[in-house]
């Protein structure tokens, strides 16, 4: 909602600074967005009058103009308005002036007549569309005089961000109430006092309402033989600092008195509007109409229309239409005044998605009692300006109108719930500050008459609300609520991932965070099969583009869209991480099954960020991605186990040998692998990449193994070596566990230190060198038992693996 | 024995001091290397016997305990020292570090939030992201058709099903499971179909409340005014104005003087002095009434605040995208 200072000191004088202004209208919960001066950059510009105009003797289109401008002698101008002619009054730019956009005159020569001086239009000026001439002012202006001044251009425009509930300030009359209530003065409307009656009868019109539940109020006049022209400055003026374009004096009187009294109103062309009648109805099926924009939209039985004898000739409270609307020929004008239901113009607005000044206003509420008023102020400015005169009488039909509602206020509960103190009597103060009627019954209760332009007042709570707002929020104490002391449960699945994000950022990953709308070629890229589940995505109705128009049910394809933007931005190194949810489509009715997942990508340098001098060039590759699983699943003490199974049927963005699946209690939880190479080109990746995926829920599902304390060893351990030539198929892992994983009690640890192909190993063959800890718990172990369980151990390696010791 | 200890030991002083600084290695494993000559002759200790053993054991270890402290003090001359064989320290190199990873800018400013209100005895909880008309506009006292809608922005699945605009609807889902008293925040993901330099599609909020008997806009102000004085400073400047949300009544829109200026106006505030950083007020007793809650029993407020806002407040953010292009070079500053 936009107005202007000059505007509202028409109805009420705050006698307060701009900034004061904005200031108090924001705390009382009218946001100012906007405050500005208007016209500043025209301080220049002068009124001049065109004495004499005689034609350019070297151009066709310009002529060589005699003007004053109130500075001593009149001076020669240059002019190529088509309107220019002896006498107008007119707006100069006189050397040494520079213009709003920035150019400044000089005394020239055009085609070789002097020019000291340039007239200019409503447009070079910044004050209106109109270019095709130079700008007309009224006759008795004082030559000479600021123009900014003299059409009283110099005014402040003020914009306010209104909240849905506060139809009542979609108006510069409901803006003057609210300021009203904060400097203690009453503002004045332009209509007061009785109005004429408006009962039907014997009139030149008729006015129907068919759908009163729709329309409890409509309200009509008749005024003939106006003159459709420009509207005079001061009006012109107003719209235009408020962002509305002029259109003729009719039109724009509908609009301005739609802005001061938040009533949309609606003028016919009468001579248009067949058999002289209006019929408010619900369109019928098949009915079409050409809106004011140039549409032809296609009605509904839903949408309330004004028809005319035969058709539709507006779509009720959103727009009218081309056929009935006020045109340079239009003689005589019905002007429409009336009160449209809120949900009924809301769903037609949609429906047709058309959001008009008007269909805003009306479909948060307008007030039903003030139609006649904006009618009779209406029907005031157009006989003003475009003269002509009203027709006696006209139709004002009232149905079933929101009426006055009396609401009781308990003072108690008022100051329970703001923990204020107020009286009685401060209440009905406040709120009779502005216009609402409250008195009190007794010390502890206030009756209030809700005004029917307060659509939003209609319970107890909202003349709580009210108090509050009026009183100031500032005003209001801070206190801490008295509550009982209680531990706030933690949830596991939360602790999970802190600790996740705490574990990762350690070993060097950081965070990324993706939008949970994707785009479906992901799946392509991915190369998943026409049927992979992952494909079952919940779409959106209403993407913001084809690229977020599903939600994910992966989080590999976002990181690996970050991976190759950090490549191409120099980030080669790149280790990230992202926790967050996968959907997983159910049916359109259904929430879909939210899983949270975490997601690693790394690739490039192993240290990313750490010196070359000490780390080298190394590449990350899939023992990296291993040993971060390790690592993460050790650190999170699991009561169950978590296996690593070569993947038999690898996902296809997976290197088929290098696709790890990880396994608790038969369930697949996670994954890790190389990327295959084809897949990151798909991405535009050229380097190698490796991922880590984890089911978090599955993960939090599992409880963690309590921590138990185990004595420490009083006795040594000893560690004796074993070199293994293996076949290349035996894996080193399954070595490993054969001797750790219970084989014997005295068997503290196997680790393998060394895997050696080449020299002394015939080909298709390894050596696997691993270091075997024992340790027992009652004694220092000997040779000869060391020794034994070592020759058991080359002995089960031989039977199990195929294994021969290597020559030392 | 004796006399093969002595003769090495001067066999070794003679061959010390004949060692250039090459030649001290050599020396080193010839003599006093672990199977250099001490110790093999040493090895033999075990024939003596055994009144001569310990004897014989000192004189070993007193002699190689000498050669030691020879060849230590000879490699010191010739300008070892126990790097001698390296090249020098030179520690204006750089370490050896594993440089850390950093947690999201949202992620680090959402922990905060939540961790000022964990302290405060507000316990955490979530709800889907994907939800249903009814948690997120029905229950909260938005009905079909309402202009209230206007604001979300909402990206829709089908009739039934959105995407969340706020983290609000975990008020009702808590609140039809839960008695009174309840003091809770629901971080989240949230979604409005808006997209410039200051929106993205998706980002994130907070949601708070707490219900008990005779809760008041003061006790919000109250407990407002904590959370503000710990995410920014003590003496952070504070005002609620009022303004409208369907769910609560009174409502309240909170700003804080503006962090950038200090209140005097800059770009960031719009030249007012002050920054927009949440919403709040009382819960209305509409939503009450949705949830079987009395409302002349209990009251409540609550309130929502932008993760994303907060951190480009405190960190000085000025483009609200590069949250969501994870930018090593942008995540990395945090």
């Amino acid at each position: 909602m936009k107005f202007t200072l000059n505007w509202l000191k028409q109805y009420i004088d705050s006698g307060l600074t701009p900034a004061a202004l904005a200031d108090r209208l924001t705390m009382a919960g009218l946001e100012v967005d906007a405050v500005e001066t208007l016209c500043h950059d025209i301080d220049d510009i002068v009124v001049a009058r065109v004495m004499s105009v005689a034609p350019h003797p070297n151009a066709d289109k310009l002529t060589v103009c005699q003007v004053t401008a109130g500075d001593g002698d009149s001076r020669q101008v240059v002019c190529g308005a088509p309107n220019v002619r002896a006498g107008l009054v007119t707006a100069i730019a006189l050397p040494g002036v520079t213009m709003p956009g920035g150019f400044k005159i000089k005394p020239a020569k055009l085609r070789g007549e002097k020019s000291d001086g340039m007239l200019c239009s409503a447009k070079e000026l910044g004050i209106g569309d109109a270019h095709a001439g130079i700008i007309e002012l009224p006759d008795d202006l004082p030559i000479g005089s600021p123009l900014a001044e003299v059409l009283s251009l110099k005014d402040i425009m003020v914009e306010v961000d209104l909240t849905p509930n506060r139809a009542d300030c979609a108006s510069v009359l409901g803006i003057g109430r609210e300021v009203g209530g904060f400097v203690g003065k009453r503002m004045t409307p332009p209509v007061s006092g009785p109005l004429p009656e408006l009962v039907g009868g014997d009139l030149p019109f008729t006015v129907e309402v068919q759908a009163g539940d729709d329309c409890p109020r409509y309200a009509a006049r008749l005024i003939r033989g106006v003159k459709i022209g420009p509207s005079p400055w001061w009006l012109k003026r107003l719209l235009l600092a408020v962002g509305l374009r002029p259109i003729n004096n009719v039109v724009d009187v509908t609009n301005l008195v739609m802005l001061e009294y938040g009533q949309p109103l609606h003028a016919f062309d009468f001579g248009k509007l067949a058999g002289g009648r209006i019929v408010v109805r619900k369109a019928r099926a098949g009915e079409r109409i050409v809106t004011l924009d140039d549409v032809e939209r296609e009605l509904d039985p839903e949408t309330l229309v004004i028809c005319d004898a035969d058709k539709p000739a507006a779509v009720a409270g959103v727009m009218g239409g081309r056929d009935s609307q006020v045109d340079d020929a239009t003689v005589d004008i019905l002007l429409e005044s009336a009160y449209f239901e809120p949900v009924g113009i809301r769903r037609a607005a949609r429906r047709l998605n058309m959001n008009s000044d008007s269909s805003y206003r009306f479909e948060r509420g307008v007030d039903p009692q003030g139609i006649p008023f904006a009618l009779e102020r209406a029907v005031r400015l157009i006989l003003e300006t475009a003269g002509g005169a009203v027709v006696d009488g006209g139709f004002d039909l009232c149905g079933d109108l929101p009426q006055p509602q009396e609401l009781t206020l308990r003072v108690h509960r008022a100051n329970d719930l703001l923990g204020m103190t107020f009286t009685a009597e401060a209440i009905c103060a406040l709120l009779n500050g502005i216009e609402i009627p409250a008195v009190n019954r007794d010390a502890g209760t206030v009756v209030v008459t809700v005004p029917t332009f307060r659509v939003d007042l209609d319970r107890e709570i909202d003349l709580i609300e009210e108090i509050a707002r009026l009183h100031g929020y500032n005003e209001i104490p801070s206190t801490l609520p008295t509550v009982p002391m209680r531990f706030p449960e933690t949830d596991g699945a939360r602790s999970l991932r802190k600790r996740l994000t705490t574990q990762l950022t350690g070993m060097g990953c950081s965070e990324a965070i993706n939008y949970s709308f994707v785009t479906p070629r992901h799946f392509d890229l991915l190369g998943l099969a026409a049927d992979d589940p992952a494909r079952k995505v919940v779409p959106l109705l209403n993407p913001l583009s084809e690229e977020q128009s599903v939600m994910r049910s992966h989080l590999l394809p976002g990181l690996l869209e970050n991976l190759r933007r950090n490549i191409n931005h120099q980030q080669t190194d790149v280790r990230l991480f992202e926790i967050g949810k996968v959907f997983h489509h159910q049916d359109l009715h259904t929430q879909p099954v939210e899983v949270m997942e975490l997601a690693v990508v790394m690739s490039g340098r192993r240290h990313p960020g750490a010196s070359r001098l000490h780390h080298g060039e190394a590449l990350v590759d899939i023992y990296d991605a291993k040993g971060l699983v390790d690592s993460v699943l050790a650190d999170l003490r699991l009561a169950g186990t978590v296996c690593a199974e070569l993947d038999t049927a690898a996902p296809p963005y997976v290197v088929a040998e290098a696709s790890v699946r990880l396994v608790a209690a038969g369930k697949t939880v996670g994954r890790f692998g190389q990327f295959e190479t084809a897949m990151l080109k798909r991405f535009g990746i050229k380097q190698d990449a490796f991922f880590v995926a984890l089911d978090l829920d599955a993960l939090a599902g599992m409880l963690a193994a309590p921590k138990v304390f185990a004595p420490l060893p009083k006795f040594p351990a000893v560690q004796w070596d074993i070199a293994l030539v293996v076949d290349e198929g035996v894996g080193g892992g399954e070595m490993l566990a054969a001797i750790a994983d219970g084989f014997d009690p005295l068997i503290r640890h196997a680790e393998i230190f060394d895997v050696y192909r080449g020299k002394n190993i015939e080909s298709g063959r390894k050596s696997v060198a691993i270091a075997v800890t024992y340790r027992a718990e009652d004694r220092t172990l000997d040779d000869e038992t060391v020794g034994g369980v070592h020759h058991r151990i080359i002995e089960m390696m031989q039977n199990r693996f195929g294994a021969r010791l290597r020559d030392a | 024995m004796e006399e093969d200890l002595l003769r090495l030991k001067e066999e070794a002083v003679a061959a010390l001091a004949a060692s250039g600084k090459d030649e001290l290695e050599p020396f080193r494993v010839k003599y006093l290397g672990r199977k250099g000559l001490f110790t093999s002759v040493m090895r033999q200790l075990g024939q003596a016997s055994a009144e001569d053993r310990p004897r014989l054991g000192k004189l070993a270890n007193d002699i190689k305990q000498e050669l030691e402290l020879s060849f230590a003090a000879r490699l010191e001359e010739l300008g070892g020292g126990k790097t001698g064989g390296g090249p020098r320290l030179d520690l204006t190199l750089p370490g050896r570090t594993e440089p850390c990873g950093r947690p999201h800018p949202v992620t680090q400013v959402m922990e905060e939030v939540c961790g000022i209100f964990e302290g405060l005895g507000f316990t955490v909880a979530e709800g889907p992201d994907v939800e249903t008309d009814f948690y997120n506009f029905e229950a909260l006292n938005i009905p079909p058709h309402h202009p209230a809608r206007d604001m979300h922005d909402t990206f829709y699945v089908s009739d039934a099903l959105l995407l969340r605009t706020h983290t609000s609807p975990m008020q009702i889902r808590a609140m039809t499971e839960q008695q009174p008293p309840l003091r809770m925040i629901a971080p989240g993901k949230v979604y409005r179909c808006d997209s410039d330099i200051t929106h993205t599609p998706m980002f994130h909020q907070v949601e708070g409340f707490l219900v008990d008997r005779k809760v008041s806009f003061a006790d919000l102000k109250g407990v407002l005014s904590v959370f503000i004085a710990k995410m920014f400073h003590h003496d952070t400047a504070i005002r609620f104005r009022p303004s409208f949300f369907p769910f609560t009544e009174p409502s309240a829109e909170v700003d804080i003087g503006c962090v950038i200026c200090g209140g005097k106006g800059c770009r960031v505030c719009k030249q007012t002095g002050w920054l927009e950083i949440l919403g709040a007020g009382m819960i209305d007793p509409a939503v009450f009434a949705k949830v079987g809650y009395d409302s002349e029993q209990y009251s409540g407020f609550a309130f929502g605040l932008g993760i994303e806002r907060i951190a480009m407040l405190k960190y000085g953010i000025t483009d609200i995208r590069l949250y969501y292009e994870n930018d090593l070079r942008f995540l990395s500053q945090f």
